[in-house]
């Protein structure tokens, strides 16, 4: 705990607090959180680049169907790995003090899987089949039917996708999506 | 592969010379961007070029490739096309902002989706800009700001430290999802207002009765229905020397006469002199006090439900236009985030695909059912009108047993009664020579008069625990949605308990409103129900603690060992007999009906709220026992918002319920002569009509003029005008909405055309640009030929 404190100077912590949704207490804490999933590498840079597959050993990210999703969206290298700041950004986004828009930015892009600024046919296939998991497969017929039924409620303009402002529209309206997209520090 | 590329770019050449003009004149912004944009996007990508699709991309990942160029452009382009995230950026190109300013924009960088490290960038540039000061008065708001703000996030930590049980919360939401986290939630919330109640009750009537002293009348010569000589009598008398635990148990003995019943409360206007205030005499109307404070706490727990519906129900309002985005919220929030271990997302998954498909079968139910035959239809409302008679049947015949049991009970006591008197008669008497003999039986006969005393009560509770077992399993052949079951079930449960609960208040007021009760025992003679209100809250006491006993009986003495035989046998049947979903809406019930216990007796017992409070903090313990030990998840996905919502007009209904039996009681039956605080007056309002008489003239006027048809009428009237207003408003904005709505689904159309016809163009563009470059080509190489030769 000691050493996580010594590790920041007051003026970075400061600068995390104005940056993100955590007070400074918080971004420690979420420090000491980043820091148990490799504890030597961390123990040595602060903000030193974790791979993928290490940040999915947090609990949360590790049983989400989104997850290297999760991770590539706020990787600022945009291949899943991830420093302590970009950590930070992704505990931020979920925590529960970040705005609705903020987190349906975000969402967005995590649905976006061919990252083309649309929610599309095949992304839509892809969200649902990961929603189902691997083990329970839907028939191919029930998933189109599906994607019909998403694209007939919110694809206003009927192009066959969603763009951000149909998907945001959506979460506007619905009021579970802030409960359930969220993660705990 | 190589020659592939080569060929686009040599497209991209004929697009930058041909298309250059017509796209300047569209967007004299931001040309640059755009081409760089349409060099990477074939024509049919087009779509995703449009401003307002790129509206929210500062900068993407994937624009993020080659950063700092490509960055440095976006920026540019936000500037320029002042859209919506224009006001999240700061605006370098001014470089007037002041002090305030600049910090308001350093905190809305938090809301830029972009990585630290140009967070940070932006924030030291933001930092580094020149800019004003702040002179003055503004300088001293500015200050104060952000010293509030930092005090706000200082507050919020505190309180977000001090946030009961969130160790608990995380490790059910992490296993069971947002929507069982909300019924735990519920339960806080309702911890939190047993324990306002229990302030209200502590401080103006438990204190005030525990430390002011009463002044003591005696009762000098024995006048018919006098007051001080009836409550003499009735608080002076011996006690029975029960046994001190089935005392404690069933409110009886010394506990009647503790500030825990209304009996003990005093009628008297409490008078002291204060020394320090110029010896001032101060008052303490008690039995005002003793109706003010129950209508304030009623008061209260009214807003407090209503409030919070209230913002549950401009959720659902905003959210559903019936049913609109049910397969948006199914697919884009279904997952919850914060679930964390593997069994859970296992059970997650399989819940969500049985949503989808449950979804799905609706749907094809629902075109079922239209062509469903006449036949078939008629059997399942044949099938239904025969269950709801089961259920009415059930709901009839566990009332009987209640009114059978409760009767028989009470008719044993009394005659106990009259033989225990003997018994003790006899046991002075022969103490010398029998007297362990009789200690011993005396002892069982006590213990069987208490098993007497509870037996309605258990009986009440154990049907509680097995009729809505049996209303789940009617519930499957009568063929209802999903949800539509959950709300029937719970119906039928809530009629369930509460008319076990009418059963109950029936039976005592019919021998309270006995005409030859006893009014004023002033002999030697114990009388049960002597001082109705006290007997009345006793009840409810007792009713309290077996549904508590009860429930924490069936949590930790049968679900447990049912979760063992589930968990370490591998016979299917006893794995049927043992697994236990956490059903959330009799849990639900459970506590709604606890809190209905305690409004209803919180004016006979004042200390209710304060036992329903630790009740509350106990039950959140059981009811986590239960959920994370005893249960694995439930099959069904509980929304959280909807479940918010079902939670508090439960709680309502519950609240109506048990507040319509105390008013009547306040408005109609005469208190008792020998105790509590309205000895002697006709009925508790006939006190409060008293008191008001003693106002003021002018209040009383006033009140009587409020009360008055010239008021009435026009304040009525006034109120059917806002309302009116509202509506008309309402129904103008749902029109509204619908315009706009038709008008965007028309605008998305004439988009489409119009990019239908734009790529057409480019693809016409591309074409002969390459017949020209071959063409070109051709000349070349016929000019070579040419030169050649």
């Amino acid at each position: 705990m000691g050493q996580g404190k010594s590790q920041f100077t007051e003026e970075e912590l400061q600068d995390y607090e104005d940056l993100t949704y955590f007070t400074k207490k918080e971004v420690l804490y979420a420090h000491q959180k980043f820091k148990a999933l490799a504890p030597e590498k961390v123990g040595h840079n602060k903000n030193a680049k974790l791979p993928m597959a290490k940040i999915l050993q947090y609990p949360e990210l590790r049983v989400n169907p989104f997850r290297d999703r999760i991770c590539k969206v706020f990787s600022s290298s945009n291949d899943g790995d991830c420093t302590f700041e970009d950590f930070l950004d992704m505990m931020s986004v979920f925590s529960d003090n970040a705005p609705k828009a903020v987190k349906a930015e975000h969402a967005f892009r995590i649905f976006d899987f061919d990252g083309d600024d649309m929610i599309g046919v095949s992304d839509l296939r892809e969200v649902i089949e990961r929603l189902c998991g691997p083990e329970l497969k839907l028939s191919d017929s029930e998933i189109q039917q599906l994607v019909q039924n998403v694209l007939e409620e919110a694809d206003l303009d009927d192009d066959g996708a969603l763009s951000f402002a149909e998907f945001e529209h959506i979460i506007d309206k619905s009021s579970d999506f802030c409960h359930s997209f969220r993660i705990r520090l | 592969m190589s020659g592939g590329k080569n060929k686009r770019s040599k497209r991209h050449e004929g697009w930058e010379e041909a298309g250059g003009e017509f796209y300047q004149e569209l967007y004299p912004g931001g040309e640059q961007e755009l081409f760089e944009n349409l060099q990477r996007a074939d024509a049919a990508k087009l779509a995703t070029l449009l401003p307002s699709k790129q509206a929210r991309n500062t900068t993407t990942s994937k624009r993020a490739r080659s950063q700092n160029e490509r960055r440095q452009s976006t920026f540019a382009r936000t500037t320029q096309s002042r859209d919506i995230h224009l006001s999240m950026l700061p605006d370098l190109s001014e470089n007037l902002s002041n002090e305030e300013r600049t910090w308001e924009e350093i905190m809305q960088i938090k809301a830029m989706p972009v990585p630290m490290n140009q967070k940070l960038e932006i924030k030291s540039r933001l930092q580094n800009a020149t800019k004003l000061r702040l002179q003055g008065l503004e300088q001293l708001q500015w200050r104060q700001r952000k010293v509030l703000h930092r005090f706000r996030i200082r507050f919020a930590e505190i309180v977000g430290k001090l946030e009961l049980w969130q160790s608990a919360l995380r490790e059910i939401e992490g296993k069971f999802g947002t929507g069982v986290v909300s019924y735990f939630l519920f339960l806080r919330w309702l911890l939190f207002l047993n324990l306002a109640i229990s302030i209200f009750v502590v401080t103006f009537l438990i204190l005030p009765n525990v430390f002011l002293v009463e002044v003591e009348h005696d009762c000098d010569e024995f006048v018919e229905n006098s007051t001080i000589c009836c409550s003499q009598a009735y608080l002076q008398r011996n006690l029975t020397d029960n046994n001190v635990i089935l005392d404690l148990i069933q409110g009886t003995g010394w506990m009647e006469r503790t500030i825990l019943f209304y009996g003990v409360y005093s009628d008297q206007v409490y008078s002291y002199f204060v020394k320090k205030l110029w010896d001032a005499e101060m008052f303490y109307n008690m039995p005002l006090a003793y109706i003010l404070i129950p209508i304030s706490w009623i008061l209260f727990s009214l807003i407090a439900i209503v409030k919070t519906a209230a913002k549950g129900f401009k959720e659902r309002l905003v959210e559903n236009e019936g049913q609109f985005y049910m397969y948006c919220n199914l697919v884009f929030g279904g997952w919850d985030f914060c679930i964390h271990n593997d069994k859970s997302a296992k059970i997650k998954h399989k819940a969500l695909y049985n949503e989808v498909k449950g979804c799905l079968e609706e749907e094809k139910y629902k075109e079922e059912k239209q062509s469903r035959t006449r036949e078939s239809q008629i059997l399942m409302h044949l099938k239904r009108i025969l269950i709801n008679l089961l259920v009415f049947v059930i709901l009839v015949g566990s009332g009987i047993l209640i009114y059978v049991v409760f009767n028989q009970a009470m008719d044993k006591l009394n005659e106990e009664q009259f033989s225990s008197m003997e018994i003790e008669f006899e046991n002075i008497t022969e103490k010398s020579t029998l007297s362990p003999y009789r200690d011993n039986s005396y002892s069982i006969w006590r213990f069987r008069n208490t098993l007497l005393e509870f037996l309605p009560f258990i009986a009440i509770g154990v049907l509680n625990i097995f009729i809505p077992e049996i209303f789940g399993y009617l519930i499957k052949f009568e063929t209802y949605t999903p949800a539509n079951a959950i709300i029937i079930t719970l119906l039928r449960t809530v009629l369930l308990r509460l008319s076990s609960l009418a059963v109950l208040l029936s039976q005592i007021y019919i021998q309270i409103s006995d005409p030859d009760r006893v009014r004023c025992a002033v002999f030697d003679e114990e009388f049960r129900q002597e001082c109705w209100e006290t007997y009345v809250g006793q009840q409810l006491y007792k009713l309290l603690l077996t549904d508590f006993a009860l429930q924490f009986v069936m949590t930790f003495f049968i679900n447990l060992p049912r979760s063992f035989i589930a968990r370490h046998s591998n016979s299917r049947c006893l794995k049927i007999i043992g697994t236990q979903d956490f059903y959330l809406p009799k849990h639900v019930l459970d506590i709604v009906y606890v809190q209905t216990i305690v409004w209803m007796g919180a004016f006979f017992c004042p200390f209710l709220p304060i036992i329903g409070t630790i009740f509350c903090f106990l039950i959140f313990y059981i009811k986590k026992f239960a959920c994370l030990t005893n249960c694995t998840p439930s099959p069904i996905v509980y929304k959280a918002s909807k479940s918010k919502s079902l939670f508090m007009s439960v709680l309502l209904l519950g609240f109506v319920i048990s507040i319509l039996p105390v008013a009547y009681s306040v408005a109609e039956i005469s208190p008792s002569w020998n105790c509590g605080p309205f000895r002697g007056y006709e009925t508790v309002w006939s006190f409060v009509v008293e008191t008001f008489e003693a106002f003021p003239y002018l209040i009383r006027e006033f009140v009587f003029l409020i009360g008055t048809s010239t008021f009435a009428v026009p304040a009525f009237a006034i109120l059917l005008f806002f309302l009116y207003y509202y509506w008309a408003v309402a129904a103008a904005n749902r029109h509204m909405v619908e315009v706009l709505k038709n008008q965007l689904v028309l605008e998305g159309h004439d988009k489409q055309f119009l990019l239908n016809r734009l790529s057409a163009f480019i693809r016409q563009h591309q074409k002969r640009c390459e017949r020209r470059n071959r063409a070109s080509f051709a000349d070349d190489d016929s000019s070579i030929q040419h030169s050649s030769r």
